[in-house]
């Protein structure tokens, strides 16, 4: 006998240089394209939220840049709390610069025509502003109008919903104007800025006849400057910058304002991205899950080829181009929807958007909802495609055999990527690997749980559900722990997409059963603010007289940080401290009181007591969080600037404050004592129920003290429900992906276990089941998948919202059960919906159809 | 006297069964020459499909060696005993093991295609032609008899011209009218191309049809019968 050489010099072909493969995975896939097609189309919702999201972030990026002047209105705005003084003006050098001018303020109107009164956004303005963009107004000459010191606008929903027309007028402060139009567009306003303060435009000029500024009065001037080249607005911010400090105003360039916007889209666009993303994982979870079936299923053939001489990776690499391709084809599909709707969105969601956008394709956003495909599509299906590489080919004499546990090194890499992935993917997503480490854990965490909550679930009802029940109602359970039924994937998959919607609504109805004061009876919903002190009296008359309670009358004197713990305020600015600029620099609102409020309550320290005459003996209360934010503890000092009197003070103890509970509520508290002197105003406090005794009492308050402004906590209560509505529209909107994403995989768990199914039922044929009864078993089986995912949802959302309520926002867990029964009513629906319509074949067959088909 | 195409020394296989080993092959040495036949017979459980998956490669021994071909396969890669069955080996099995999305004519190409031959159409044409199904090249195997898909299988089978070619009950499955063809063709083209045939079977009558014969019995080989006449 001949021995031949013992190490065998095989030709290794890689994937493209083998073309038998190709041919293979031509060959076997044609018989399979719709399911593999299914596979991939799990992909395609995921694809599609990713790239419409993305494409809406490129076109808003794009657009900022574009017309970032537009968003200003000019070249350099200066801001500022007081008047601006001729220093300021000099140093622009008005005489060479255009500008503009506007004071704006919270104040009430009263509709003349209604006599109802409202809190707006008042905005005095003068001078041909915008200076670039535009402000566009029904009728065009409604700004002409105004500046004749007679007129005033108002934001197009303030008079929609007052129904106030170009015949009726307004009184603001002592003066009534005539309405000469509506603004339907302006920069810097609209969208959701208008739902949230609703504008009144005045022209400055009129303003003072108003009455409205006094003592006290919160007025943001605004003075907009249009340079004629980009190098004179380099010397005009030259020039600012230095006086800022010193004078004590902020000013916005074009490139701050793009800057702000663009980082504030960015952050919502990183909310939404990552949505997007949890429904793209969905999708993947649904293909490896299929691609495990599929891959099991092959066994045998893959054995056959192994017997005659196909190598681990040649068997691996037919499947795989299979997969790839059809990921890569669902991945351009779900491109192209992203496309689609990222053509809607501008008209779906344009009041969230003070931008016109461009129906512009991004080819950027494209490239990478592919790439991103075609990226999962290789991951989530390596895994159980691997296990090709390993079949035995001793298979085709023993169908049973199996070769035990493969450790292989390609195994354990697809592992290692398949838990990178989410953290790169949403680290991308997020700029920030920190973000994207947080995102994946708290993404597997949450898979981790519904998982588990999915097994505790079936574990539990296989336990103890009734053995008395019918045959139909056991067998469509029964059919839940069919081989390959995927029922626990399916129930994460569409668990995870009533989960987000489930905890979007609890955390709703929680923040709005805070605002909605049902509680305390006795609670403040009215706040009286701008009460000079010589209206004090009047103003507590006049509530009295409405039969109202006063809960409150507080003072309120502003002032502004000079140190902190003996440095001040320029030398922390300077430090690499990370105390946060706007708490250094912001104006305080303080009060004095020897007593806390039954808002309040002191967790360190005590409450400051004044004894005249004693040395250093001023000390105050600080409420807790600020405290942090401003690192300071009980025992350090703080130096006051009250309206240019220093003051020195102490802390002396910590408040705990419920901020939404009885306002008005402060961060500093003074003892009585020694702040009574200084120039202060009066806020008050009362509780007014009925809607009538409201409007009447506000009527009579814009009457008898004009410059008063009214807080209606129920107007704010409507303005927050219209808020969560909005934003809740997208959240939804997204998170419908996730279970469209679910419902995809379900009928492709369907078609898998198509042919299984079909057997059973001839099964059951043969025994004598009738057809409608096959049709009641089929339906109950995914109405009880149904119920599960829902109920997985559900459990997972009460215990994620009742975290979120109690950790993240503080406010009491609130659940509308009519509403979570809603939402899982249309998840038992469409699961239903999709398991039967998929299954009207394996209904329909003939018994004999299938007996051959076996045979 | 021929070369011998397989040798199997002292090969014994041992599986787990839960906590406990359980030999299925034991000490079991034999050797088969070019262009000879031999049966494999014996009860179910004794072993014989057990020592052909060891034989082909297709599993590897606890002990002992199995050389075919020249090459130790014991001492192989699973991918490179792939190689060996490509290019040395034939298989023609109980179940037809057709691939079932292929058709008759691309399942008797594909072992030749894994080589990388080219220009084997026209082959494998001769080969459908050769078992007689010449005008069903293009269907499907669930388009196919039983018999008929046995024959696809022995076309596959010695399409590669293979120096040995192991055949697991290859009419367990069919009728008597088709079990008697499919034998028929098996020896008569075995004989033709002068294979080397390792049969594994339960009947004695088709056993008979080989030159030797070896009994198997708790895995142990018991027994073997030189048939002077075949």
């Amino acid at each position: 006998m001949i021995e031949y050489i013992i190490k065998i010099k095989r030709i290794q072909k890689n994937i493209f240089q083998d073309a038998w493969v190709w041919k293979m995975a031509w060959r076997d896939g044609r018989h399979n394209l719709s399911r593999l097609f299914l596979f991939s189309a799990s992909l395609i919702t995921g694809i599609a939220a990713v790239v419409a999201i993305a494409s809406l972030n490129y076109s808003l990026q794009d657009e900022l840049n574009r017309n970032a002047k537009e968003l200003l209105g000019a070249d350099l705005v200066i801001n500022s709390n007081k008047k601006f003084t001729n220093e300021i003006f000099s140093a622009i050098d008005t005489a060479k610069q255009k500008i503009a001018e506007d004071a704006d303020m919270a104040s009430m109107v009263m509709f003349m025509h209604t006599k109802q009164s409202r809190l707006v956004k008042l905005t005095a303005i003068k001078g041909d502003f915008p200076f670039y963009g535009e402000m566009l107004t029904l009728p065009i000459n409604a700004y002409q109008l105004v500046k004749t010191g007679k007129y005033a606008m108002l934001d197009e929903s303030l008079a929609t919903q007052y129904e106030v027309s170009s015949e009726d007028s307004i009184k603001v402060g002592n003066t009534i104007f005539k309405v000469a139009g509506v603004v339907t567009k302006i920069p810097g306003g609209g969208g959701l800025t208008s739902t949230l303060a609703p504008a009144v435009y005045i022209s400055l000029d009129a303003l003072d006849s108003t009455g409205l500024v006094q003592f006290g009065s919160r007025v943001g001037y605004s003075l907009y400057i249009k340079t004629t080249t980009e190098s004179q607005t380099k010397l005009l911010i030259d020039r600012v910058k230095p006086l800022s400090k010193k004078l004590g105003f902020g000013y916005e360039t074009v490139e701050a304002r793009r800057e702000g916007l663009g980082q504030g889209f960015r952050s919502v666009y990183q909310f939404f991205s990552l949505l997007a993303f949890v429904a793209l994982v969905l999708g993947c979870i649904g293909v490896a899950s299929s691609v495990h079936i599929y891959a099991r299923e092959k066994r045998d053939e893959v054995a056959v080829l192994r017997c005659v001489g196909s190598s681990g990776w040649q068997a691996f690499n037919i499947y795989f181009i299979q997969i790839f391709i059809l990921g890569l084809a669902g991945s351009l599909m779900g491109a192209a929807l992203g496309v689609g709707i990222h053509q809607i969105i501008p008209y779906a969601f344009k009041e969230y958007i003070p931008l016109k956008l461009e129906f512009a394709i991004s080819i950027r956003a494209i490239l990478e909802g592919i790439f991103l495909g075609g990226i999962v599509s290789i991951l989530f299906t390596l895994l159980p495609l691997i296990s090709v590489r390993f079949v035995p080919p001793l298979t085709v004499l023993r169908a049973d055999f199996n070769a035990g546990k493969i450790r292989s090194k390609s195994k354990n890499a697809a592992i290692v990527l398949i838990v990178l992935f989410p953290i790169l993917a949403a680290a991308y997503q997020t700029k920030s690997f920190i973000s994207g480490g947080f995102f994946a854990v708290g993404l597997g965490v949450a898979l981790a749980c519904l998982t588990a909550v999915a097994y505790a679930l079936l574990f539990l009802v296989r336990r103890y559900f009734p053995t008395n029940a019918s045959f139909i109602w056991r067998h469509a359970m029964s059919n839940l722990f069919r081989p390959n039924n995927q029922t626990r994937v399916l129930m994460v998959a569409i668990g995870l997409g009533a989960f987000i919607i489930a905890t979007l609504n609890i955390i709703q109805n929680s923040l709005l059963n805070q605002v909605e004061f049902t509680g305390n009876k006795n609670q403040s919903n009215t706040i009286l603010f701008d009460i000079q002190p010589n209206q004090k009296k009047g103003v507590v008359k006049l509530i009295k007289d409405q039969k109202l309670p006063v809960n409150q009358v507080v003072p309120i004197i502003t002032c502004r940080l000079k140190e902190l713990k003996g440095k001040t305020i320029e030398e922390i600015q300077k430090d690499t401290t990370r105390i946060p600029e706007w708490a250094l620099t912001r104006e305080y609102r303080v009060t004095y009181r020897d007593s806390l409020t039954s808002s309040e309550e002191l967790i360190k320290g005590e409450l400051p007591k004044y004894v005249p005459g004693k040395k250093d003996s001023v000390r105050v209360t600080i409420s807790e969080g600020m405290h942090e934010t401003l690192q300071v503890k009980v025992g350090d000092s703080l130096l006051f600037d009250l309206q240019g009197v220093p003051l020195k003070v102490k802390i002396s103890g910590i408040r705990k404050v419920n901020w939404p509970k009885d306002p008005p509520n402060f961060i500093f508290v003074f003892p009585t004592g020694i702040l009574e002197k200084a120039p202060q105003i009066f806020v008050a406090a009362t509780r007014v129920d009925e809607p009538t005794q409201a409007s009447k009492f506000q009527q009579a308050l814009v009457i008898n003290f004009p410059n008063v402004s009214l807080i209606d906590l129920r107007l704010i209560l409507s303005t927050v429900t219209e808020l969560f509505g909005k934003i809740g529209l997208v959240v939804r909107f997204l998170a419908l992906f996730s279970i469209v994403t679910g419902l995809i995989v379900l009928a492709g768990a369907v078609i898998n276990s198509k042919f299984i199914r079909m057997k059973e039922n001839v099964l059951l044929r043969t025994l004598g089941a009738r057809t409608s009864q096959i049709t009641k078993i089929t339906l109950i089986e995914y109405a009880y998948l149904g119920i599960f995912s829902a109920l997985t949802g559900m459990i997972l959302s009460l215990g994620g919202g009742w975290l979120l309520t109690r950790f993240f926002f503080e406010v009491e867990f609130a659940v509308n059960t009519f509403e979570l029964l809603a939402i899982s009513g249309g998840v038992i629906f469409l699961t239903v919906f999709i398991g039967w319509f998929n299954s009207r074949e394996v209904i329909s067959t003939p018994p004999l159809q299938v007996l051959r088909k076996e045979s | 006297m021929s070369d011998i195409v397989l040798q199997s020394e002292h090969l014994t296989k041992t599986y787990r069964s839960g906590d406990r080993p359980l030999t299925v092959l034991d000490d079991v040495s034999f050797q088969a020459e070019q262009g000879t036949s031999l049966a494999i017979i014996g009860p179910s459980g004794s072993g014989k499909t057990t020592l052909l998956g060891l034989c082909a490669g297709l599993d590897v021994p606890t002990s002992g060696t199995i050389s075919l071909m020249g090459f130790k396969l014991n001492a192989m890669s699973e991918d490179d005993r792939a190689y060996v069955r490509n290019q040395f080996v034939g298989f023609v099995f109980q179940n037809f093991q057709l691939l079932p999305t292929l058709t008759a004519f691309e399942n008797v190409m594909v072992p030749l295609e894994l080589r990388g031959e080219k220009n084997i159409a026209a082959k494998a044409k001769d080969w459908l032609a050769r078992v007689g199904l010449g005008d069903r090249m293009n269907h499907y195997p669930t388009q196919l008899s039983g018999g008929e898909q046995q024959r696809v299988a022995m076309a596959r089978a010695f399409m590669t011209n293979p120096r040995i070619l192991f055949a697991d009950e290859p009419t367990g499955n069919l009728d008597e009218e088709n079990a008697s063809q499919i034998t028929q063709l098996l020896f008569e083209i075995n004989r033709e191309a002068k294979t080397t045939l390792v049969l594994v079977t339960h009947n004695l009558e088709l056993a008979q049809k080989t030159e030797r014969i070896l009994q198997m019995k708790g895995g142990k080989l018991v027994s073997e019968k030189i048939l002077i006449n075949n």
